[in-house]
C-alpha cells in the first residue's frame, strides 16, 4: 500500500489508527514492525471514566470525524511500543467500509443516469466516447457473429497493470447498469463509468495479419504510452 | 522549509497546464474566495509523492467530467506558506492536510477529501470519488 520505502512496513506513508486500552492515536506511518509504531502529525483521544473525551466524543465517534476530516495534530512525532497495541489500520479504511455498506444492500438499485456519470453522453454526443476505424468495426463484427450468446457487444475499459500504469481492457460482454453505451453499426460498445473518463476520445484500430499488431489504440487521455502500445499513464 | 523552485515547477506546471489557476499570495487567494458564487474546487498541493502523486492527476481527470466546478484552483503547501495558510483559514473547520481537495459551494465548504483518503489510491479512484461528488453538488 505505501509507495516507497518498503523496509518500514506496507503502511509507511499512510495515516493509520490504532488503539491502547482507552487511547486511540491517530497519525501518519512512519514505521511499523515488531517493536514499534512510529507516527507523524499524530493526535491522541482519550476516554474518560464517563466514556468520553475531552471533546465529549467517544473514541468510535472520534474516529468517525477523524475518517471523514483528519485530525488536528498535537505531536510531531510518536513512537509507540507495538505490544501493546491493537490492529494498525488505514484511517481511511473506515470511511471506504462505511461507503461499501450501503452499496452492497443496494446492489440491485438503478444505476445513476449516464448523464451524470460520462460527460460525451451527457449532451447526446456518446459517439464522440469511442471511435472504431472501419477495420477495427470488421473485425469485432466478425468475431461477435462467433459468439455463441446474443445481445453482447464489445466492452472497453482499462485496468491497473503494464508497464505504464494502466492497460486496456477488449472483451465481449453484455450490457451492464450504468454504462455508457456507444452504438455502431451491428454492434454496440459498452464503458463502465470509470473507464469512460479515461478512455474518452479513443480511437481503436485493428491491422490485420501475421504482421499486424491486432487492436491498437490512440488514446488522447494518455501522457505516456509503453511501447507495445497496450498500457498507458494518464 | 520549501523545495528548490526547479524541483516543484513540474508539479505546479501539471495543474496549470490543465487549466488549474494557482493562488501564490494571500491577496490571490483572498480575491479567489471573494468570487464565493457557484461551485469551486481547491486542491491543496504537495511534493508528497505517496499522495499528491495521485490528487494532482485525479484533479485533472475530474475535470473532463461533464458537470464541474466552475472554478478550480490549487495553493502549494510546504512551499507558498502564506497563501496555504490563508486558504486553509478560508476552507473551514478541517484540519490542514496536504495533500487535500476541497469543494464549495457559494462560499461553504461541501465536500472535502483529506490527505490519508488519497494516499494509497490510484488517481482513477479519487477522480471517481470527486466526480460523484460533481454530480451531487455542480
Amino acid at each position: 500500500m505505501g509507495t516507497f520505502h518498503n523496509d518500514k512496513g506496507e503502511l509507511h506513508g499512510i495515516t493509520v489508527y490504532a488503539q491502547s486500552g482507552n487511547t486511540v492515536y491517530v497519525g501518519r506511518c512512519d514505521v511499523l514492525d515488531d517493536e514499534r509504531l512510529v507516527l507523524h502529525d499524530a493526535d491522541v483521544h482519550v476516554e474518560g471514566p464517563n466514556g468520553l473525551g475531552e471533546d465529549e466524543r467517544t473514541n468510535e465517534q472520534y474516529l468517525q470525524r477523524a475518517a471523514r476530516f483528519g485530525v488536528w495534530k498535537k505531536h510531531d512525532l510518536l513512537v509507540l511500543p507495538a505490544a501493546e497495541l491493537g490492529p494498525v489500520r488505514p484511517l481511511g479504511d473506515l470511511v471506504r467500509a462505511a461507503a461499501a455498506r450501503p452499496a452492497e444492500s443496494t446492489a440491485s438499485a438503478p444505476a445513476a443516469p449516464v448523464a451524470d456519470l460520462a460527460p460525451a453522453a451527457a449532451d447526446g454526443a456518446a459517439d464522440d466516447v469511442v471511435t472504431l476505424t472501419p477495420g477495427a468495426a470488421a473485425e469485432v463484427r466478425r468475431l461477435l457473429a462467433a459468439e455463441p450468446e446474443p445481445g453482447r457487444g464489445l466492452r472497453l475499459g482499462v485496468a491497473g497493470g503494464g508497464c505504464s500504469g494502466l492497460t486496456y481492457k477488449v472483451e465481449f460482454d453484455r450490457r451492464r447498469d450504468g454504462d455508457v453505451v456507444v452504438a455502431h453499426d451491428g454492434f454496440e460498445v459498452f464503458l463502465d463509468r470509470k473507464s469512460a473518463i479515461y478512455l474518452r476520445g479513443i480511437t481503436v484500430d485493428h491491422q490485420p495479419g501475421l504482421t499486424g499488431r491486432g487492436f491498437q489504440f490512440r488514446n488522447p487521455n494518455a501522457t505516456n504510452t509503453c511501447g507495445c502500445g497496450e498500457s498507458f499513464a494518464v | 522549509m520549501p523545495y528548490p523552485e526547479q524541483l516543484v515547477a513540474p508539479m505546479r506546471a501539471e495543474l496549470t497546464s490543465a487549466g488549474v489557476q494557482e493562488l501564490r499570495t494571500p491577496a490571490e487567494v483572498d480575491d479567489w474566495f471573494a468570487q464565493s458564487q457557484g461551485t469551486s474546487l481547491l486542491l491543496v498541493n504537495s511534493v508528497c509523492g505517496c499522495a499528491a502523486g495521485s490528487a494532482r492527476p485525479a484533479v485533472k481527470l475530474a475535470m473532463q467530467h461533464g458537470k464541474r466546478p466552475a472554478r478550480v484552483a490549487t495553493v502549494f503547501a510546504g512551499q507558498d506558506l502564506e497563501a496555504t495558510a490563508r486558504a486553509r483559514q478560508l476552507i473551514g473547520d478541517v484540519p490542514p492536510s496536504s495533500p487535500s481537495i476541497a469543494m464549495l459551494k457559494d462560499g461553504e465548504l461541501v465536500h472535502f477529501v483529506p490527505r490519508h483518503l488519497i494516499e494509497g489510491q490510484s488517481a482513477e479512484v479519487v477522480a471517481s470519488e470527486l466526480t460523484d461528488a460533481f454530480a451531487q453538488h455542480c
